[in-house]
């Protein structure tokens, strides 16, 4: 291979809860092949400016001098593979990995709206990889347009209101939204990972499928009105209760995503967060993983006159 | 003695709140409850020098309140704010 020879790069188009994300990679490449869970967002170039530029070429990962300064390594929603170290004029997000020749890594523009990602081509775990760091990409220039990343297990009722449960990992936030799908006519799964919420202009609050899903392959490119966020706890019993104010903040806030150290992110995140406060509904559902708390939080939502 | 500029206060819902994210390792964000006389006490001394006389002097042109009781007010909110981290270091 020639040390001077630059691949030929191909502009691709994705829109994802409105936002045009670009991706710029080598001509070679079969982005559907290695994206499969973007395909259903693909579209033509849109608009002149895209939301998030991403480029790909075949580079060397810099070495780790060159990273800058370790800012976080753990995190409920990205989980404990990713680290981010901040420089001066960027933020780099690594994926570890024991073999220094696997490891992969993003250089991004402060604001998110350009990155760089650097790894090998032929890793086997290359579109898994891609597809975490764009997420990364997506969730903080989304902040910066009224969107909020969130993690979550979301259904779509009726075709027309979404609700999405909240929980640590391993609380039971698929099992929830399953329960609702066997036994809540008109259900459908619109996200179980990683939904997008969105404050659109015309002030409606909607809530969006993504490529990111968690394990299950529920890439949906769909919105619905977010009716609420219900928190799931679980419990010998199934109680609802419904959250406002400053609890209401606290019970969503620890779903979000923002890099929590990064003060303008992070402020655009709470803001945005706030506004939501007042038109969402926001409950706790401590419950079993039976048919009646499915039957619990749908009656909350939807049939309480409060 | 200044507050904090980089704490935002926004209103939630009846609440006034100020979300101060962690600098550590983890996820673990706190947040800030003030009731309506500190939240409104805060937006006036915002990049202000603070101190009990100020602040006493502001709850003697709001609200009916000897200058005795405001002074105690005053130096107790200061207590309050600085054990909550809230002044500048």
């Amino acid at each position: 291979m020639g040390a001077n020879t630059v691949p030929k790069l191909t502009n691709h188009y994705y829109e994802i809860a409105g936002l045009q994300l670009e991706l710029r990679f080598c001509s070679t490449l079969s982005l559907n092949n290695i994206l499969p869970s973007f395909v259903g967002f693909r579209v033509e170039k849109r608009n002149e400016t895209s939301a998030a530029v991403v480029t790909f070429q075949e580079e060397e990962v810099p070495s780790e001098e060159e990273w800058g300064m370790l800012r976080s390594d753990i995190s409920l929603v990205w989980g404990d593979n990713f680290r981010f170290y901040e420089q001066e004029d960027a933020f780099v997000t690594l994926i570890k990995h024991t073999v220094k020749d696997k490891q992969w890594m993003m250089k991004s523009s402060k604001d998110f709206r350009e990155s760089r990602i650097y790894g090998k081509a032929d890793d086997p775990r290359m579109g898994e990889f891609v597809s975490w760091l764009l997420m990364v990409v997506f969730g903080q220039v989304g902040l910066q347009h009224r969107l909020i990343l969130i993690h979550a297990s979301v259904i779509a009722y009726r075709q027309k209101y979404g609700v999405a449960f909240l929980g640590k990992s391993g609380t039971g936030k698929s099992t929830h939204s399953r329960l609702w799908l066997q036994h809540i006519p008109d259900t459908e799964l619109l996200n179980d990972d990683n939904p997008v919420v969105r404050f659109e202009e015309d002030g409606k609050i909607m809530i969006y499928g993504t490529p990111w899903s968690g394990k299950t392959p529920c890439y949906k490119n769909k919105r619905v009105e977010l009716k609420g966020f219900v928190r799931l706890e679980q419990a010998p019993l199934n109680r609802f209760t419904w959250k406002k104010g400053v609890e209401s903040l606290v019970t969503v806030l620890p779903s979000c995503t923002a890099l929590r150290w990064n003060k303008d992110l992070f402020n655009a995140m709470t803001d945005t967060l706030s506004q939501l406060m007042a038109q969402v509904e926001v409950g706790y559902l401590e419950c079993l993983p039976d048919a009646d708390a499915a039957k619990t939080s749908h009656n909350a939502l939807f049939e309480e006159w409060r | 003695m200044k507050l904090r500029q980089d704490l935002v206060l926004r209103k939630v819902g009846d609440d006034y709140i100020m979300v101060d994210p962690s600098q550590g390792m983890v996820d673990l964000s706190k947040v800030h409850t003030l009731n309506e006389t500190a939240a409104w006490l805060w937006e006036q001394s915002i990049g202000k020098e603070i101190s009990v006389g100020g602040i006493s002097e502001l709850l003697c042109e709001r609200y009916d309140v000897s200058q005795e009781k405001a002074v105690q007010d005053a130096e107790a909110l200061i207590q309050e704010f600085e054990k909550a981290g809230l002044l500048e270091a």
